[in-house]
């Protein structure tokens, strides 16, 4: 895998995403809900005084969590940014390894590392899904 | 087309449109008898000055007939005057102009001809009387010493920004007082002063920016004297059209967006409300009809009236108004039935929907008031700049919701409720206001409300709702933020502010709220709070009338449309927003018609199986069959057009 990646941890599984896609880590901090949006969305943020809508990747790729998220990932691709919750930041760095082919839609591929199998997200196809959901 | 041609493009519109307004407003002068001496001087100098910047640019169509109009009016200026019979086509002929420079429309068949008739005519020396000068001539374009009249043209999306940053501006002002109410009362003391001429300066700051983002409402007596005149030639009657409060300044986005409804209702009015003389005199009415439209403040919004003195809405209709529904929601509902039954409204409804969704397009709201007999009141009521909002901030549960205060009518304390067949109410001054939770109205969850809670009676549409909150927290100037392209699908809000203290406020769109609690009385039993998603329908067309005939008559059966003027435009909106349900197309259209679009959609992997409807006007077998090949999924034909039809395809797709 080539470039440099941010690895986290959602409910019990590892997510990689290139790291020229990730403006920001911070706390998950106040979001406040928007009722009516659909399921995967958390709500939105105030950041630095820009509104940032943010979603849950649990859901999105299929997990269902057993704790709160605690971490925010601030990502953006193409005219979209967005945050998106995860339970930890691992590490940032390069991946070794040889991707694989992955059977979930948002995923690149997958590689697989000592301690595991970790999911490459594919960010443009992240956001264009999140476009094209209905509420 | 280079950014440097589109800049070009950009501002010879502008000037053209300029050209072009005071062009009709001194034919128009022409046509009254009250221009003034230089007038064909001053419609000369303009049709030249659009001509030469057309040939520039190479707009080739609109040089040539620009060329023509010149010529009319330069034999005019040799003959020393210009006789009113020439005012219709000249009027036409700066239609066809406007119409070409805006949307590269093709020049009316046959108008070439009676321009050159026109400019024939003075050389053959027809004889006519012409309208003598009035005595004391009014001047129509006043001349103004140049350092005056000095103005430079920004883009738009400068003012924007500059209005965003001083709205910003103002939030943050909030939050400064949040943060010196902390400290020390004699520092504060100390910092007071400075902390008031902030704010007046910021004040002064605000208004004169706005100032730059404001026209007046004058701006639009020109078209509008145009379309009553023109409405009331075609009806044969005789109509004033009297402009009160011309100086209020409205946001020029809502200015521009207000043209076409406004026009539509001064239609409408001298069409369907101003009778004919015998009918008036016989009323005892005088026998000239008089709309008057009149601009005034109301608190954030400026309500736009349009008052005719004609024969208003029939008992009938007045009758078929519900409680709790309004003259509006009768009229918008009936105007595009087919229903027999109605058909005594004679047309006094007909494009009230279109009007009514543009004017909430731009968070305004329709009222309609008329008295059998005595005549009809439409108002617009609109918000005097998009910028920045005044709400009332409430909490229900954890949420922070604003809503705008014009929408507000009071704050009540539940005591009593009523109820009705499962639904609830309260009464208010004799009258019954429905009564619904808050949460319940956006489909939030939230714990049940204090046993004393406040509600909000909250007024959109003619309609009211009193929306039970937790508790008031006060009122603040906000500026409204998108929720942005992700979350936009959620219906309900008009965006979100980010208030003094930090915290995210969620603005409700008052209209949503009503229709909301009428949804909610609609389900006998409250299931699951879940919202109501409404299918989005894209409607492909290139007629204007065509387009807003289908999209008023699936907005009336309840789905959201969008439009498009040609399958290329069309293929855009479709690649750019995932959430429509289904497509209707016309099949002759510039650019890419029907059947390419289809074809296209039919490429698209994201899109491919997106519903198609196919509306043409060729009803060959040929055609069907090329219509199904491309992939269409239903085809009819406009010969056969029946609602129905055209309904229950639709449903039938949606819903599959």
């Amino acid at each position: 895998v080539t470039g440099t990646q941010i690895r986290v941890r959602v409910a019990d599984e590892q997510y990689a995403l290139p790291v020229e896609h990730v403006l920001e880590i911070a706390e998950l901090g106040d979001i406040a809900a928007v009722p009516g949006a659909r399921e995967t969305a958390l709500g939105v943020r105030n950041v630095r005084g820009r509104l940032l809508p943010v979603f849950d990747l649990a859901p999105l790729l299929s997990l269902s969590r057993e704790s709160p998220p605690s971490r925010l990932l601030i990502a953006e691709a193409g005219p979209h940014t967005a945050g998106f919750a995860v339970d930890e930041v691992c590490d940032v760095g390069l991946l070794d390894g040889k991707s694989q082919e992955a059977e979930h839609g948002l995923l690149a591929g997958s590689v697989l590392v000592e301690d595991g199998l970790v999911g490459l997200i594919d960010v443009p196809r992240l956001f264009a899904e999140l476009e094209r959901e209905g509420p | 087309m280079s950014a440097a041609d589109a800049e070009f493009l950009g501002i010879f519109r502008d000037e053209a449109n300029e050209r072009l307004d005071s062009i009709v407003a001194t034919l128009l002068a022409v046509e009254r008898g009250g221009a003034g001496a230089d007038a064909v001087d001053g419609l000369f100098r303009d049709a030249h000055t659009i001509k030469g910047a057309a040939g520039m640019l190479e707009l080739d169509a609109v040089h040539a007939l620009a060329h023509a109009v010149e010529d009319v009016l330069a034999a005019a200026r040799d003959a020393g005057s210009l006789p009113t019979r020439l005012v219709p086509p000249l009027l036409a002929a700066a239609d066809a102009l406007r119409a070409q420079i805006e949307r590269d429309e093709p020049v009316p068949a046959g108008l070439r001809a009676e321009l050159d008739a026109a400019k024939a005519s003075f050389a053959a020396g027809v004889v006519e009387t012409v309208a003598e000068p009035a005595p004391e001539p009014a001047p129509v374009l006043v001349s103004v010493a140049a350092a005056e009249d000095r103005s430079i043209r920004v883009p738009a999306p400068k003012l924007d920004r500059l209005i965003e940053l001083v709205g910003e501006t103002v939030v943050h002002r909030q939050r400064l007082a949040h943060a010196t109410a902390g400290i020390d009362a004699a520092e504060r003391d100390a910092l007071a002063g400075e902390l008031d001429l902030g704010d007046r300066l910021l004040e002064a700051l605000q208004e004169a920016a706005l100032d730059t983002r404001t026209l007046p409402l004058q701006t639009l007596a020109g078209p509008l004297a145009r379309a009553v005149r023109d409405a009331a030639t075609a009806a044969g009657t005789d109509v004033e059209l009297v402009v009160n409060g011309g100086e209020i300044e409205l946001d020029r986005v809502v200015l521009e967006g207000l043209s076409d409804p406004l026009v539509h209702v001064l239609r409408n009015a001298v069409a369907h409300g101003i009778e004919p003389r015998a009918e008036r005199l016989a009323a005892g009415k005088p026998s000239q009809g008089q709309i008057v439209v009149a601009a005034e403040q109301r608190g954030a919004l400026v309500a736009v009236t349009v008052a005719d003195d004609g024969r208003g809405v029939s008992r009938k209709v007045l009758a078929a108004v519900a409680p709790g529904s309004s003259l509006v929601d009768v009229l918008t509902r009936a105007g595009f039935s087919t229903n027999g039954g109605v058909s005594g409204l004679a047309g006094r409804g007909v494009g009230l929907d279109a009007v009514k969704a543009s004017v909430e397009a731009l968070r305004g709201e329709l009222e309609i008031e008329s008295a059998p007999g005595a005549g009809t009141v439409v108002t617009l009521l609109l918000p005097t700049t998009l910028a920045l909002l005044d709400v009332l901030l409430v909490e229900r549960g954890p949420h922070v919701f604003g809503l705008p205060l014009p929408s507000v009518q009071e704050a009540v304390a539940v005591t009593k409720t009523l109820m009705l067949t499962g639904t609830t109410a309260i009464e208010l001054r004799g009258e019954p206001v429905p009564l619904a939770d808050l949460a319940d109205l956006v489909g939030g969850d939230a714990p049940p409300p204090p046993s004393s809670s406040p509600a909000l009676v909250v007024s959109a549409s003619g309609r009211r709702v009193a929306a039970v909150c937790d508790r008031l927290l006060g009122e603040e100037q906000v500026v409204v933020k998108d929720l942005g392209p992700l979350l936009r699908t959620t219906a309900g809000y008009l965006g979100a502010a980010i208030l003094g203290n930090g915290r995210i406020a969620l603005l409700l769109d008052p209209a949503a709220l009503v229709r909301a609690r009428r949804r909610d009385a609609a389900r006998t039993s409250r299931a699951a709070p879940q919202t109501v998603t409404v299918p989005k329908l894209l409607v492909v067309e290139d007629s204007f009338t065509v387009r807003e005939l289908q999209r008023s008559i699936l907005e009336a059966a309840g789905y959201r449309v969008e439009t498009a003027r040609n399958g290329r435009d069309a293929l855009e909106r479709l690649k750019g927003d995932r959430s429509f349900s289904l497509v209707v197309t016309d099949v002759e259209m510039p650019e890419l018609d029907g059947i390419e679009l289809t074809r296209a959609i039919r490429a698209e992997p994201d899109l491919s199986s997106l519903p198609v409807i196919v509306v043409t006007t060729r009803g060959s077998e040929e055609d069907r069959a090329r219509g199904f090949d491309a992939g269409a999924d239903a085809y009819m034909t406009k010969q056969s057009y029946d609602q129905q039809a055209l309904l229950g395809s639709v449903a039938r797709l949606v819903a599959a």
